[in-house]
């Protein structure tokens, strides 16, 4: 297996180019005032801000969670149906995405609106109308429309792939179907739940058109707050540049944590 | 294995729906009659038409399907290799590199697209150097000196946004791979790339599928990162609805999206039904003993499928077609004399572009982006070499402050001697040496009749506990904090920090109070046309628009005064076009593109003969009278103007205050 090592040799001098080497720039960046100089005054604001990181992870957080309640059952029932549905459906899954996010956004917007089709709809019956719009919920809702595929389809990819003799022995050894799938399928899909559980987080921190859409506008998350320091009025690109790797400190952090956690459980199932 | 049942079926359906609710509304939308997304007008398919007559989508469309296309090729080549790579190495090397892996998604978006161009540019710097150095030491040939970000940055970026994504998808699957069958390929006499392609791809597949489709997807609806590292020829799809928010986002939109979105799914249809048809037939031919040798391949699967040979004769013919064309297309650009404008989205009559090309021979690159913020952002970190931008009032007097601007020659412009008195000279260009205005407008009350019950007069209106939550705020510090400033009677230029904070304060206290239904840019018209929102601050050719999808809608200029502004042409320092940029700057100031303009984007026209003319060009064009209202809102007469003041630019230390207050707002 010595050979593949090399495969990763172009991969690291394309992200050492395109990828670590602009990250320098943001922390220098970071750590530089407007004049250039080198100052941690960026840094020194940011307990101002506790309540948007509070905010923006809380949000990604039940945002990811609701992610993966959703996203395993279809991942799992999806791989149970016929091969040629199963193909459709990978792309089915995806290609909402294709329409752009900014008019989905906008259809959401009519659907949740105080005079929009959902409301409109409750009206027929004598409902509401029900405030959805400019919610926390509808920014969860945003963001869980749009990741949701990107739990799906990790998880679909690991799961099809999954031993079937496995769940055989499983089943041969008196195990029902609950207790095969807690302790055979769940435990060795971790691996794209965990890829999963990735791609839906890291976006949903650092969002902000959907705030800004769905939830009125009125109170930031890390993205506007970022955004707002280069496309604002301001512009104060270190500060922005600051907030940001403070986020990207954090989020490394969470995600290490979680691979930890996630490779010893591979191991323990391989052993 | 066993079926679903029922009611696990019902809920992947319901997923299903969710996933597809707005796509179905917005199919529905492409057919409206009006150009709303809330107020239904009829079925036409006048968007469809509109479609293909619209350059500039038709153009960021090709970009956007080339450059996805091709990110994602490479991408998911790339990133499926390094996977293979990374499954090799160790698990503490792996992890530092899984990290490096995260970056480009962990950062935000704006963070990695202003960290590439910076990048950019100061490669382009050294490069610059280099190729001075290499020139003078040797004559064999001569490398260009001059690089500027364009479509091979664009996909440069792209391809590094991407191919994390495709890393993501295929790691899992090589994770479950059993080492042992690679090891047994090899002891069985298998090459190396034997293993590989009979052994590891077929396991992996599904990972490297998903890693493409999410790359593809990734690619087409990124715009941020796009905007700084296009450069000023080449404009996505994204790139250029995201520029349409300054005013609005057109139904043409839709229309394409509805286009694509059946493209696909008519080919997965397709598909779909030869596969079936294929998988009957082998089915009957293993059911003779004969062919067994055909279906042997694939022990143990309903296979084989796919007619291989057709599905990769059509992508090489493809593959060959879209390169072709980009080189023809990059060909062309070197050759044609060429312009580089940008400017807000929905704020030309394509027409003028096409007429003009035609006439003078040179070639127009339009690109768009949303706010002069985000334009400023895009001049200063060195990203957009535009030749001719069209920002406002008081972004051209920090322009000129800072010297990004290049004066005009009015030798050139004969056309300038049309623009009227009162639009020169003005405030941010006070000897006119700089600029051409472009259009003019006031801000305004828009409020919904049927909601208020008395007609609102007072910018009192947007901090009354009256229409708690009824009414929409600016979302930009500027354009919000005016109203307050207004409200209060203080200056619309003030630099007095009391003054500021009070104004802040107001705003604050109203947000607190939960008069603020939503702080708004171009979602307005969806809140105010759908009748969602009573009372909403904006500018009044936006207020016209609005109106022909919901009469009930007035439009006001508070008696307080307000805001009125020029939008106007100006040269970038050191543009590498300046001549063309002229004759496109004299053509855009005749009385002809006035008239189409200002009948186009509804708002006011500077030259003086378009402004007499419109009202008979309008009753020409749709046989019937302008009535004085609508022209009075477009073009306010003089005494509305006495009473509204221009915004001039601030002190930058005025600036950071603006912005602190305003994150202070946002974080409340």
């Amino acid at each position: 297996m010595n050979r593949t090592k090399a495969f990763t040799i172009p991969y690291v001098v394309w992200m050492a180019i395109f990828v670590v080497a602009p990250i320098i720039m943001v922390v220098i960046y970071a750590f530089s005032g407007a004049d250039g100089g080198f100052t941690l005054a960026n840094f020194a604001s940011m307990g101002d801000y506790t309540v948007v990181f509070v905010r923006s992870f809380r949000l990604a957080i039940i945002a990811t969670v609701i992610c993966l309640v959703i996203g395993y059952p279809v991942a799992y029932l999806l791989s149970r149906e016929g091969a040629r549905f199963q193909r459709l459906a990978t792309v089915l899954i995806m290609l909402p995405m294709w329409m752009n996010f900014l008019l989905r956004t906008y259809a959401w917007m009519a659907i949740l609106e105080n005079n929009g089709l959902i409301n409109q709809f409750l009206g027929l019956f004598g409902l509401g109308p029900f405030q959805m719009i400019d919610t926390q919920g509808a920014v969860v809702l945003g963001m869980v429309y749009n990741y949701l595929p990107f739990m799906i389809l990790p998880i679909y990819s690991v799961i099809i792939k999954l031993d079937h003799s496995l769940v055989e022995a499983a089943h041969d050894l008196g195990a029902n179907s609950v207790v095969t799938f807690l302790r055979v399928i769940l435990p060795l899909s971790l691996p794209g739940v965990l890829s999963g559980i990735t791609m839906v987080f890291v976006p949903s921190v650092s969002t902000f058109a959907i705030s800004t859409m769905l939830g009125g506008g009125t109170e930031f998350l890390l993205g506007d707050l970022i955004e707002q320091q280069f496309l604002g009025g301001a512009y104060n690109p270190q500060l922005g540049a600051a907030i940001a790797l403070v986020m990207m400190v954090i989020v490394v952090l969470c995600m290490w944590v979680m691979n930890r956690f996630g490779e010893g459980e591979e191991q323990a199932v391989v052993l | 294995m066993k079926k679903n049942s029922a009611l696990s079926r019902a809920f992947t359906f319901l997923v299903f729906l969710f996933l597809y609710a707005p796509i179905i509304l917005l199919i529905i939308f492409s057919f409206n009659q009006n150009n709303s997304n809330v107020v239904w007008g009829g079925f036409s398919l006048n968007w469809y038409r509109e479609l293909f007559h619209n350059r500039i989508i038709m153009r960021s469309l090709y970009t956007t399907l080339l450059v996805s296309l091709l990110a994602t090729v490479i991408a998911t080549i790339a990133g499926t290799f390094a996977a293979i790579g990374f499954y090799g190495l160790r698990r503490r090397t792996r992890n530092v590199l899984n990290t490096v892996n995260n970056i480009p998604m962990m950062n935000a978006d704006i963070v990695t697209g202003v960290a590439m161009c910076l990048f950019f540019v100061a490669f382009f710097a050294g490069w610059k150097d280099f190729a001075l150095w290499f020139n003078s030491v040797q004559t064999l040939f001569e490398l260009p000196t001059r690089l500027t970000l364009g479509f091979p940055t664009l996909l440069i970026a792209h391809i590094t946004f991407n191919i994390p994504y495709v890393l993501l998808s295929v790691s899992p699957k090589l994770r479950q791979l059993d080492k042992n069958m690679i090891d047994a390929a090899l002891d069985l006499g298998c090459t190396w790339f034997q293993a590989f392609w009979k052994v590891i791809l077929p396991q992996i597949k599904p990972g490297i599928v998903s890693g493409a489709l999410t790359a593809f997807t990734m690619s087409i609806d990124d715009f941020i990162i796009s905007y700084f590292t296009a450069g000023s020829s080449s404009s996505t799809l994204s790139m250029t609805i995201y520029g349409m928010t300054k005013k609005r986002v057109s139904p043409e939109i839709n229309a394409i999206s509805t286009l694509l979105f059946v493209t696909v799914l008519l080919l997965l249809a397709i598909i779909n039904i030869r596969e079936a048809r294929q998988e009957k037939l082998a089915l009957r031919q293993q059911a003779a003993p004969a062919s067994l040798p055909a279906a042997a391949g694939n022990p143990g699967r309903r296979k084989p499928r796919a007619p291989s040979w057709l599905a990769k004769a059509a992508a090489g013919i493809a593959c060959t077609g879209v390169l072709a064309t980009a080189a023809v297309g990059a060909f062309q650009n070197t050759r044609q004399p060429v312009v580089n404008v940008c400017s807000w989205g929905e704020y030309i009559d394509e027409d003028l572009i096409t007429q003009f090309e035609e006439e003078t021979g040179i070639l127009v690159n339009y690109q768009t982006v949303e706010s002069n913020e985000a334009l400023y952002s895009l001049l200063k970190v060195g990203a957009g070499d535009y030749d001719v931008i069209v920002p406002s009032d008081y972004m051209i007097s920090q322009l000129i402050e800072e010297g990004m601007l290049e004066k005009l020659d009015y030798d050139q412009i004969p056309n300038f001697s049309l623009i009227g008195e009162q639009f020169r000279n003005l405030p941010y260009d006070p000897t006119n040496e700089y600029t051409v205005p472009y259009t003019w407008g006031t801000v305004g009350i828009i409020y919904n009749t049927t909601m208020v019950e008395e007609p609102i007069t007072s910018w009192g209106a947007m901090f009354d506990d009256k229409y708690a939550g009824e009414v929409l705020m600016f979302r930009n510090s500027r354009d919000a904090m005016a109203t307050a400033l207004l409200y209060l009677g203080y200056d619309l230029n003030t630099t007095d920090e009391a003054q500021l904070r009070e104004a802040a304060g107001l705003i604050a206290d109203a947000k607190s109070r939960g008069v603020y239904q939503a702080f708004v840019m171009d979602e307005i018209f969806l809140k105010m046309e759908g009748g969602n929102a009573a009372i909403g601050a904006y500018y009044a050719g936006d207020y016209l628009t609005a109106v022909e999808n919901n009469p009930d809608l007035a439009f006001v200029i508070p008696e307080e005064g307000s805001n009125w502004f020029v939008d106007a042409m100006c040269v970038l320092k050191d543009a590498p076009h300046y001549n063309e940029a002229m004759a496109w700057i004299n053509f855009i100031a005749s009385t002809e593109a006035n008239l189409r303009n200002m009948d186009f984007i509804w708002y006011a026209s500077p030259n003086k003969e378009a402004l007499e003319q419109y009202p008979a060009y309008y009753e020409a064009l749709y046989e019937e009278e302008l009535d004085q209202e609508t022209y009075d809102i477009i073009a306010a007469p003089q005494e509305v103007l006495d009473r509204c003041q221009s915004y001039v630019v601030l002190p930058k230390e005025t600036r950071r205050l603006y912005n602190e207050l305003w994150i202070k707002l946002g974080i409340q």
